[in-house]
């Protein structure tokens, strides 16, 4: 059997499948399926003969389709270990989530459609296959009965309007190649792919969707979608540095793109520390986490693959929680409005704890999964330019003041209430969970280096 | 490894504690076992004194090509003082539990054995990175123990502004790591590059509640003798070690006299609130203030060794005041050897707190030590309140006048003995200076309407918001505030897409401008 059978058309047709089954099986088929998966990719390396007893294992790497490869090699091995690792958390998590069905089979079809996107040859086809995953997200994120809201669309147009640019910079890149020396057509293309990929990744001011999102739906499938899209995007992103190494090599590329990491965790941190609902804070929060990844991408130094990847696993750890612990709140209020949320962390303890822990690991808060990424950010940064350190320490700032207020008010009770635990014993065991590993992380970071020691083998250019 | 002996004995305790609990074990078997644990805890740490300087490294972070500093602890000659201080705070808050009502809690037994042993690693810490994990540690312990023991919305949020000042140190210890680095210094003590020193002050002054002057926490806890004391004071000596470590010549800038100016201030003002506070728990904050007020200053005249003598003197000396709940004359005369501890006298625990020599500030400092002794003294022989020890059985007399007596004990044996500054003879004139003015003070404050026991104060909890301060940061805020809002809803109203790609237009253009 081939590796994209197993991680990409499997994953695909069992979410198709999932939609004809029971509410209540979904959560443990999808996460069931979703771990499966990344014990495989951890324990049967790919392209190598396995030998069980008179029984000769080999998973072969690619596949053809419609004349384009899908490739799938060794090196990919511990990608897939991290992508359905966190995938299963989240469908898991799906339990206490509405719909789980729905976001179970969906968002299986959407972790293989983005798995393809790093698999498929020539690799510009995977701006196709990352639009057709945020088509996907659409019926998540809305029931088919229901008018879309303006955060839905706009996240739709930006991410569509995506596809055209990277495509046309990919055919663009082709003729910088041959005339390396021409300036001029070289800041057309970095400006094309720029382009792309700031609408791919929400850079300012592109990312108003994500609060108005986070505000307008699920909470729980936004922050699907919010660890899903930008992971996959920063893996294409790192493939493209990687081919042409000309982008990290010139200063005044290098320089635009930490240039938008800065302004995105600048902003959003600062918007962070302004806003009325805990939604719309978390999907600030990870929009400034999301620009960290884009400075550390932007670095002019050897360790970019270990940072970008030690910032990008704990976020689907640290998002998972988040949503989780957003989705169990929005059960029991009306809106996610601070006026809303008061007090209940004497009513929902486990819930609010998980959410502030959430919170703070992505400030960067000692002992959290947050806290090692932005120490190597920091040592990397700091050497290289004071002054974007300050503003993307000004951002993080932003995000403590958020995390202070929204613990403010989740624990300002009025007199006399009593601490009582009214979440249901999955809820506390999935938060749990999740909170126990966003402290191991934090305190031992070098869990992580099983999974960093091998992605850099997934370039060849970059980090060498 | 006997660092980590040490800190673990009082793990295991707390640990230990916790599962007697559950299996219901008798009030008295699990006391016994706490305070074994700490006076096994204790005992260790002096097996330090023979070693020194003791290492403990853990397993580096990987990759190590991003984590270049170990997490790394290191007993020395300024450390061991404060570990010492911090092991028999824990055994003496224990002995003298056994006095007080809430006498069966042993999950606060467990806690204060815990606290201890992250109390021992943060005075250890040998680099920032490691002393920002164990400020995270109790930051997070603090904030939920806290949160747990107050009632109503007003005390739940001065737990939380409480948190958000340490948490702003960190910041600042972080900030103070980022410079360094941009100079192209390794960030641990020994290295650090000069600009990041006086971030490193004002990072532990803001914890302490120095720089800016404030009220780190609420008094209002109903965390007071036993579990509230070990809180405050491990706390407080969590940040003061980092003053010990900060190299003198990273501080000299041009901000440092102003620094100075604001720590006096702080200083004057912990100690005149102090002397006049109604009792010695309502007035355990401006106690800390002002000692850690003194130990800044120590710091900034960089004197390592003055800011770990007087932060052991508030470990040491408060203590033993907050811990006496029960009234005996012969233990409050004892008590007063905290007033020659605090003296700076030839031989005491803070003879080298003063380099000597006449600064600007000298005299202002001189009378914010003689109001904190005199503040002590009063309140050491303060007879109303307390409780007797004659009804009494005679083993928790016994344990009660040990515990208190081994602070009493420690402050003494450190003026002469385990660490740099033992045996010092300091700046002895600026001490008789104190001494006489202290004489003075005490004579005076039952004579004096203006140095009698007062409630009120200038300075409120951080919460209120009144002072001009915190006026005005709030004005700031909603100053933001208003011009986020504005951003927020253009880009996100009807006409945000077009606002965006004007945006997105300039922004191109500025880039290709700059080709």
């Amino acid at each position: 059997m081939s590796a994209p059978i197993i991680w990409i058309l499997i994953p695909f047709v069992i979410g198709i499948l999932i939609f004809f089954l029971a509410d209540e099986y979904a959560p443990f088929i999808g996460g069931g399926l979703s771990m499966a998966l990344a014990l495989i990719a951890l324990l049967i390396p790919i392209d190598t003969a396995l030998l069980l007893g008179s029984l000769s294992i080999k998973i072969s790497t690619s596949i053809e389709v419609l004349g384009r490869s899908f490739i799938l090699s060794t090196a990919d091995g511990m990608l897939l270990v991290m992508i359905y690792g966190v995938a299963s958390l989240w469908f898991f998590g799906a339990y206490a989530a509405n719909n789980a069905k729905r976001f179970c089979s969906l968002g299986l079809m959407i972790v293989a459609l983005l798995t393809a996107s790093i698999a498929v040859e020539p690799f510009l086809y995977a701006a196709l296959l990352l639009e057709m995953a945020a088509m996907l997200v659409i019926p998540l994120l809305i029931p088919i009965y229901q008018k879309p809201g303006r955060g839905v669309i706009r996240f739709l147009i930006y991410q569509t309007l995506a596809m055209p640019f990277i495509l046309f910079s990919g055919w663009m890149l082709t003729g910088v190649e041959t005339s390396a020396g021409d300036l001029g057509a070289t800041t057309q293309v970095g400006a094309m792919l720029g382009l792309g990929f700031a609408f791919l990744l929400g850079v300012f001011p592109l990312y108003n969707w994500i609060p108005m999102l986070m505000e307008e739906a699920s909470p729980y499938v936004t922050g699907f979608l919010l660890w899903a899209l930008p992971t996959f995007t920063v893996i294409f992103a790192l493939g493209f540095l990687d081919r042409y190494t000309w982008i990290t090599t010139s200063p005044q590329l290098s320089s635009a793109i930490q240039f938008a990491g800065v302004l995105m965790t600048a902003t959003a941190g600062l918007f962070a520390a302004m806003q009325k609902h805990i939604g719309r804070m978390a999907g600030y929060a990870a929009i400034a986490e999301t620009g960290l990844i884009v400075l550390a991408m932007g670095l002019r130094s050897t360790e970019v693959v270990n940072l970008t990847f030690l910032l990008l696993i704990p976020r689907g750890l640290e998002l998972a929680v988040w949503a989780l612990s957003l989705a169990i709140i929005k059960r029991k209020v009306y809106s996610l409005r601070l006026s809303e949320v008061r007090g209940l962390a004497r009513k929902y303890p486990i819930a609010v704890f998980a959410l502030l822990s959430a919170h703070l690991s992505m400030t960067g808060f000692p002992l959290l999964a947050g806290f090692p990424p932005r120490m190597g950010l920091w040592q990397e940064l700091a050497g290289q330019s004071l002054s974007l350190s300050f503003w993307a320490f000004l951002g993080i700032l932003g995000l403590l003041v958020a995390s202070i207020r929204a613990m403010a008010v989740f624990v300002m009770a009025e007199e006399g209430t009593a601490w009582s635990i009214n979440e249901s014993w999955m809820h506390i065991l999935m938060l749990g969970i999740g909170v126990a590993g966003l402290f191991l992380v934090g305190i031992f970071p070098q869990v992580l280096q099983f999974f960093l020691a091998s992605l850099p083998a997934l370039f060849e250019h970059l980090g060498r | 490894m006997l660092i980590l002996i040490s800190s673990s004995i009082l793990f295991v305790a707390a640990l230990a504690l916790m599962i007697l609990r559950m299996m219901q074990f008798a009030p008295r078997t699990v006391w016994l076992v706490a305070v074994s644990g700490a006076m096994l805890a204790l005992g260790s740490v002096f097996l330090w004194l023979g070693r020194q300087p003791l290492v403990l490294a853990l397993p580096a972070w990987q990759p190590h090509t991003l984590f270049i500093n170990p997490i790394l602890f290191r007993a020395d000659g300024l450390s061991t003082p404060f570990a010492l201080s911090l092991a028999a705070l824990t055994l003496a808050v224990l002995l003298t539990a056994a006095v007080r009502s809430k006498f069966t809690n042993s999950y606060t037994w467990a806690g204060m054995l815990a606290l201890g042993g992250l109390g021992i690693l943060a005075v250890t810490a040998d680099n920032p990175l490691t002393l920002l994990l164990i400020w995270g540690a109790l930051d997070i312990t603090e904030l939920i123990t806290q949160l747990r023991s107050v009632s109503g919305p007003e005390n739940n949020e001065k737990v939380v502004i409480a948190f958000s000042t340490r948490a702003l140190g960190i910041g600042l210890l972080l900030w103070a790591n980022i410079i360094s680095i941009a100079n192209q210094s390794v960030f641990n003590f020994e290295n650090i590059a000069p600009a990041s020193g006086l971030y490193l002050v004002v990072a532990a002054g803001l914890r302490l509640g120095v720089l800016p002057l404030h009220l780190p926490y609420s008094a209002e806890s109903t965390l007071r003798r036993g579990f509230g004391t070990s809180f405050r004071l491990v706390s407080a000596a969590s940040s003061l070690v980092l003053l010990a470590h900060i190299p003198p010549e990273s501080l000299y800038s041009s901000v440092t006299p102003a620094m100075i100016i604001l720590s006096v201030i702080a200083a004057l003002y912990g100690g005149w609130m102090w002397l006049r506070a109604p009792d010695e728990l309502n007035g355990r904050p401006y106690w800390v203030i002002g000692l850690a007020a003194l130990s800044v200053i120590s710091a900034l005249e960089g004197n390592s060794i003055g800011a770990v003598a007087w932060g052991c003197a508030l470990i040491l000396v408060g203590g033993a005041l907050f811990l006496s709940t029960v009234q005996n004359i012969w233990l409050n005369r004892a008590l007063l050897a905290g007033a020659w501890s605090l003296s700076s006298l030839p031989f005491s625990l803070t003879a080298g707190a003063w380099l000597g020599g006449f600064k600007f500030f000298t005299p202002f400092v001189i009378v914010a030590q003689a109001l904190l002794i005199a503040g002590f003294i009063r309140h050491a022989l303060r007879p109303a309140g307390r409780d007797s020890l004659d009804d009494q059985q005679v083993w928790i007399r016994t344990m009660y006048l040990s515990g208190i007596i081994l602070l009493i004990a420690f402050q003494i044996v450190l003026g002469w003995v385990g660490w740099d500054g033992a045996r010092s003879i300091g700046a002895w004139l600026q001490a008789i200076f104190v001494a006489l003015l202290t004489a003075g003070l005490v004579w005076a404050t039952p004579r004096l309407r203006i140095l009698t026991p007062v409630r009120a104060h200038w300075v409120r909890s951080t919460t209120s918001g009144l002072n001009g301060i915190y006026r005005s940061l709030w004005a700031f805020y909603s100053f933001l505030e208003n011009i986020t809002r504005a951003i927020i809803s253009t880009l996100e109203g009807e006409s945000g897409i077009m606002w965006t790609l004007l945006f997105l237009v300039l922004f191109i253009s500025l880039l290709t401008q700059g080709r």
